[in-house]
């Protein structure tokens, strides 16, 4: 978890930015220079759609120590409502709960925790919309 | 000169497990020690050494070829291939082009990992993490496994495969493995086994996964030059070679019911070979988890697509089946040594050539079949070989 | 006209739950007696992969979204917390990028226990009001350090509140505000120490009561008002008792009080605490209603605030995601998932 990666990373990590092209309209995540449909490099920044449904689901039990604070949690594959797929947690729901095509919206929770004395990694997860 | 046959003139392979004593070279040098004298020439006719491994020890020595080699007092040049956990076929493919090219008529290929160093699930974890896409996968909270749970729901939803189908691949393997002096483990297990177990990323129980564990196993490529200047019988052709890629994270992939990289590489290796799916009668697939045998088996051409798991469930994959998939055990029940995972599964399918597979021969084979996926299928290899009899 | 006041306000509250009578049970206490000491049923949690960071951000969102201009006017932000996730780099910073509000703009963390928010907005409508920045947001967030066994563990609890400032929308317009500040030895922590220590019974008559009755007076002497000038008051809530009693001093009604008395479902949110009961209080008032909030943060002082409603608080009220919605979004834990989340567990 060095300090320049997760500087680098943040706004796509906190506010979703993602790409958009000027030359064939194509949106993906995260922020590149050049699109990466087309190679253009009229390319701006994009904020990717808050909302989204689940496309598909499962559950972690076992990742990297700095992630165990999560476990156990839902992971899932969101298509999100502007069409851009991530993949990414859902919580603040019991995995029972959980569903196919179920509507969640982003919200900003910790990833991961570098020990006791390192960085805190934060990044946007998921929770039901109610 | 350019466009060689390429013949595999000699094997070796370590027993797959836990070995705390031993470390990477140690196994690498015991593996390509076999395969030399199994492919009964001398050390000097080995021109360059190709490794396959993914992180290969605890101790960060990015040169496993360096150690082995002095161990193994081989003084050739040495390429280490990383290819996430497919690097055993990548590091063959490799080989297969450089004595295709006519640079080389001899060569080495060495697969070798130690995993049991790491005592901490969550370090191997971090270590597959590398094979999907870390910064969008990993670190969002995606594993290797719930990415292939997420592989599996879908299946499941898309063709209705069932628990029990699923199940049924490792049963089969661990069947299969029983006969397998090599492999990590030699007993079989039954369904009940599997299928209660606790799930560890639903649908996926705790005995599915293929268990890491360290192995190294070796084969020796040569040219039609240095066969007919050598006396060799019994030698196995690369008939045909091939790699399908597809994006590296699971969420921009068109399907998540088929492998676009399986696909597209036995599509090549088939073509290259000049063969059909219907000419394969064995086949070893990389059943790093259930679904991937059955995704394997479809997207392969073995089977029609969706119906993976029902063929398995009804036994048309075991020994002297309809097509004969995994019977070292696969990857399941012979373990996962990363690295030498691909280059033990070329192992197999030559010692079924030569008609040297003891309890778990197969008849009647012309044609064998490899596949080593990386990661969640961002890159696939398939490889084909075939019987040759040498015009001395 | 230089009329400043709040132009947006969101909140945030965590849905799990710990009752006053499952912590009772753990360490064998009448939870009855506990219930009616400090009229608080349950408290908020954090999960685990929430902390004061997250909480504001959120809450600001909230009031971002209700408001529809633009972040890039953001001038100034100010998160006060006794419990920043660093001891060193501050919160404000990551609630700006998260924002969006980068980079033209001051931020600061303050620390001031439960007013450390309400001194966010005092500095906000002071650099509003001068004109030196466009719009400033003031953000009170806690998951405050529980000890366990004390008397405080029962309501210390979690949440966010975000006020917007400046001069353009208001919807609560500032009449005035006045504090009152001096040094007390009521309730501290120690650089390095995982839980505050504090006086008991010293914490309320000399400090809670004294400053919050004496900045609250202060004000209205100022303003020349009284309390039946005002439809709705809040003050610092660490529990119902103590805001109901500083009402009944102070001379409001019950009815003045009530609506804003969250601390009975969510306890003791400390610096977000007094803030969310202005939340709740905007998102029941009518244009022209006046409303009046007293914080308290030991150590000690008061800051009191007195607000004119505009038209154009109605505005705010089709927004889903405040105070009712968060108190009612709950899930009860027992104690042992109680110290995994709040990572006591070492």
């Amino acid at each position: 978890m060095e300090p320049p990666k997760i500087w680098r990373e943040k706004r796509n990590r906190y506010i979703g930015i993602g790409i958009e092209c000027s030359d064939c309209s194509s949106k993906n995540f995260p922020y590149t220079k050049r699109c990466p449909k087309c190679g253009s490099k009229n390319v701006q920044e994009y904020k990717l759609s808050e909302q989204g449904k689940i496309i598909q689901f499962s559950q972690v039990n076992q990742t990297a120590q700095e992630m165990m604070l999560n476990v156990p949690y839902t992971l899932a594959i969101i298509e999100l409502n502007d069409g851009i797929t991530v993949t990414g947690q859902v919580v603040d729901i019991d995995y029972p709960q959980v569903r196919v095509n179920m509507k969640v919206r982003m919200t900003l929770r910790i990833l991961a925790k570098d020990g006791n004395e390192g960085l805190i990694k934060y990044g946007f997860k998921f929770v039901p919309l109610d | 000169m350019s466009n060689e046959e390429v013949y595999i003139v000699g094997h070796g392979m370590t027993n797959f497990g836990e070995f705390y004593e031993k470390n990477a070279s140690s196994l690498a040098t015991q593996s390509l020690n076999e395969a030399i004298t199994s492919a009964q020439i001398s050390k000097q006719n080995i021109q360059h050494s190709y490794f396959g491994s993914l992180v290969t020890n605890s101790n960060a020595q990015s040169s496993v070829g360096a150690e082995s080699l002095r161990e193994c007092q081989i003084p050739t040049p040495f390429t280490r291939v990383e290819a996430g956990t497919a690097s055993g076929a990548a590091a063959f493919q490799q080989a297969v082009l450089a004595v295709r090219s006519g640079l080389y008529d001899c060569v080495a290929v060495i697969g070798v990992e130690n995993l049991s160093d790491f005592v901490n699930n969550s370090t191997i974890e971090t270590i597959l993490g590398s094979t999907i896409d870390y910064t969008w996968e990993f670190e969002m909270g995606g594993t290797l496994t719930s990415l292939y749970a997420i592989l599996t729901k879908a299946h499941m939803q898309k063709y209705g495969t069932t628990m029990e189908q699923l199940a049924s691949v490792p049963v089969k393997n661990h069947k299969n493995g029983a006969l397998n002096s090599k492999a990590q483990f030699q007993k079989e297990i039954s369904l009940e086994r599997f299928l209660k177990a606790k799930r560890i990323a639903d649908p996926i129980g705790r005995f599915d996964p293929a268990t890491h564990c360290d192995g190294s196993s070796s084969v020796i490529l040569a040219s039609s030059d240095f066969i007919s200047s050598n006396n060799f019988d019994n030698i196995v052709k690369v008939a045909g070679i091939g790699q399908g890629v597809d994006s590296l994270a699971l969420h921009h992939r068109e399907q998540l019911y088929t492998l676009k990289s399986t696909r597209n590489a036995s599509q090549i290796a088939y073509k290259m070979a000049g063969i059909t799916a219907k000419e394969i009668s064995i086949a070893e697939v990389h059943d790093s988890f259930p679904i991937g045998e059955i995704l394997a088996i479809e997207d392969l051409g073995l089977f029609p697509k969706g119906e993976g798991g029902a063929i398995t469930e009804e036994g048309k994959t075991a020994i002297n089946a309809d097509v004969s998939v995994n019977t070292s055990g696969g990857l399941k029940a012979r373990g996962d040594p990363f690295g030498a995972t691909g280059i033990a599964q070329i192992i197999e399918i030559v010692e079924q050539l030569q008609g040297q597979a003891g309890k778990r021969q197969v008849e009647n084979i012309e044609y064998g079949l490899t596949q080593n996926v990386s990661g969640t299928g961002v890159s696939t290899y398939v490889s084909i070989l075939t019987r040759e009899e040498v015009k001395q | 006209m230089n009329k400043v006041g709040i132009v947006s306000y969101g909140t945030y509250i965590p849905r799990y739950r710990i009752k006053t009578e499952e912590t009772a049970k753990v360490w064998e206490e009448d939870s009855k007696e506990q219930i009616s000491q400090l009229q608080v049923d349950a408290k908020s949690v954090p999960g685990p992969d929430e902390d004061v960071i997250t909480m504001a951000v959120e809450s600001a969102r909230n009031a971002l979204k209700r408001w529809k201009g633009d972040s890039q006017d953001i001038g100034a932000i100010y998160v006060g917390s006794e419990s920043h996730p660093y001891a060193v780099k501050p919160t404000s910073t990551l609630v700006a990028a998260a924002l969006d509000a980068e980079e033209s703009l001051t931020a600061a963390d303050l620390e001031f226990a439960c007013k450390a928010g309400t001194a966010g907005m005092q500095m906000c409508f002071g650099l509003a009001k001068s004109d030196m920045i466009k719009y400033g947001l003031a953000i009170g967030a806690d998951s405050s350090q529980a000890r366990p066994r004390d008397p405080l563990e029962y309501t210390a609890g979690a949440g966010s509140a975000a006020f917007l400032i400046g001069k353009e929308g208001i919807v609560a317009e500032l009449e005035g505000t006045y504090s009152i500040t001096t040094d007390m030895p009521d309730f501290w922590r120690r650089e390095g120490a995982a839980y505050p220590s504090h006086g008991n019974r010293f914490t309320g008559a000399p400090a809670y009561f004294k400053h919050i009755i004496s900045a609250s007076k202060g004000l209205m002497e100022q303003l020349g008002s009284k309390p039946s000038d005002y439809r709705y008051v809040t003050f610092h809530q660490p529990n119902t008792k103590f805001p109901l009693a500083a009402a009944r001093m102070l001379g409001f009604s019950k009815e003045q009080i009530e609506i804003s008395l969250v601390c009975r479902e969510i306890g003791n949110s400390y610096s977000a605490a007094s803030m969310i009961g202005l939340a709740q209080i905007l998102n029941y008032s009518q244009p022209g209603d006046r409303i009046f909030i007293t914080s308290y943060g030991s150590g000690a002082g008061s800051d009191a605030f007195s607000f004119v409603v505009t038209d154009l608080i109605e505005d705010m009220k089709n927004y889903s995601f405040d105070v009712d919605y968060y108190i009612n979004r709950k899930k009860f834990i027992d104690y042992g998932t109680y110290t995994r989340y709040k990572g006591v567990l070492r």
